[in-house]
């Protein structure tokens, strides 16, 4: 349980490799968080005393990660940082209920966790971008080759094609490389479902690649 | 049947472990949001209570209830004297503490100027929350009035402050903030 805690770390350390990536497999590359000096904690506490500042030094180390998860989840970058930046306004707004100010990041990802449900509803309304069932899915219309020429809009292509949550529960395992149990915790789902929904978030996106393959 | 290709599912998560790029502005927009937040945030009870005690009021003495009320006070005064002087509130021209940030990732050095120090960059540098940090801080004692302001990085980049009025009557044409202190 250690892949969302706060940087205790000495001060002036950059940490080249952050504490969730690739931490079984090696095959992911660094995607660090540079994280100087004042620990979470420390941060935290300064904003509760009234330093303003202080916050955005929150706002800066965890920015790029959780938008990495809201992009992915997303699928739009204008979408993604709206969550975003509503995710940071709420968890300062309720900054005195961080139980643990050391674990501020988990308590972040939990509300980012939370927006992005909710962005993705309105977006999937707005643009039935979501769909929801196998029988559904099956019949998805492909894209063309030239708008699958690039890997990037493929793979972006296919999450948009999961379920929501089954695109969450694969991005929290292996993208952002959480134990089940944090997972447990982020989305209020027990470990079974989650684990399930890891799996057929897996099966779907094979199936996907092979029928783009395909075409 | 199903065939499980856990390769094409390892390429995929590589991929997307790929770092993404988030606006660095989104830092300014977080910032600026809160500070309007926090401007618009009704006030406790005991900020309510004291507004309300130090409200201005208009009172209808007659001669003989001012007579009561003054020998009233310097029966006060006398009990008081030689116990020393109770805590009084502040008073309203006394300077109040200021903190000004502004986000400026890639700044080697910010100084705060304004009318409170002559727009003199010398004078007032501000300081990063933390070596290398992205925020940069400087608290003033500032007395009651209006004062303009802006944030000079790296000594030739001028930023108004994004969480604050912007302001009107700039005569120098570099963009500037307005700060109210006080019940002006």
């Amino acid at each position: 349980m250690t892949a969302l805690s706060g940087d205790t770390r000495p001060p002036v350390e950059r940490v080249t490799r952050p504490p969730d990536a690739g931490k079984s497999d090696g095959t992911a590359p660094s995607v660090g968080i540079p994280k100087v000096g004042t620990s979470d904690g420390e941060l935290v506490r300064r904003v509760l005393a009234g330093d303003t500042g202080a916050y955005a030094a929150l706002v800066a180390r965890y920015r790029d990660r959780l938008g990495r998860y809201a992009v992915h989840m997303l699928g739009d970058r204008q979408d993604a940082e709206e969550a975003l930046q509503d995710a940071f306004v709420r968890a300062h707004r309720s900054l005195a209920r961080c139980d643990d100010p050391e674990r501020f990041g988990a308590w972040l990802y939990g509300i980012l966790v939370n927006r992005c449900r909710t962005t993705g509803g309105r977006a999937a309304r707005r643009a039935r971008l979501f769909v929801r069932d196998d029988a559904a899915l099956s019949g998805v219309p492909l894209p063309s080759p030239a708008e699958r020429a690039e890997w990037d809009d493929t793979v972006r292509w296919a999450l948009g094609q999961l379920a929501p949550e089954y695109r969450e529960a694969f991005l929290l395992k292996h993208v952002e490389d959480l134990e089940y149990e944090e997972m447990a915790q982020l989305t209020g789902a027990g470990i079974s479902a989650l684990k399930m929904r890891v799996k057929r978030a897996r099966e779907q996106l094979q199936i996907i690649f092979r029928e783009a393959e395909r075409v | 049947m199903f065939e499980d290709r856990p390769d094409l599912v390892d390429r995929i998560v590589t991929h997307l472990r790929r770092p993404v790029q988030i606006d660095p502005a989104l830092d300014g927009r977080v910032m600026q949001e809160i500070a309007q937040v926090d401007t618009g945030r009704r006030p406790g009870a005991a900020v309510a209570a004291w507004r309300w005690l130090i409200r201005p009021r208009q009172f209808v003495v007659s001669p003989l209830g001012a007579l009561t009320a003054a020998a009233g006070l310097a029966a006060v005064v006398w009990a008081l004297s030689g116990r020393g002087v109770p805590a009084v509130p502040p008073a309203e021209d006394a300077p109040r503490e200021f903190q000004f940030v502004v986000v400026a990732p890639r700044a080697a050095r910010v100084a705060l100027v304004g009318d409170f120090n002559d727009w003199d960059a010398t004078r007032t540098p501000m300081r990063p929350s933390q070596r290398g940090g992205p925020v940069w801080t400087a608290v003033l004692h500032l007395s009651p009035g209006r004062y303009r302001y802006a944030f000079l990085v790296d000594g030739s980049r001028w930023l108004a402050d994004p969480a604050a009025p912007h302001a009107r009557d700039d005569e120098f044409g570099a963009p500037s903030s307005v700060v109210t202190v006080g019940g002006s």
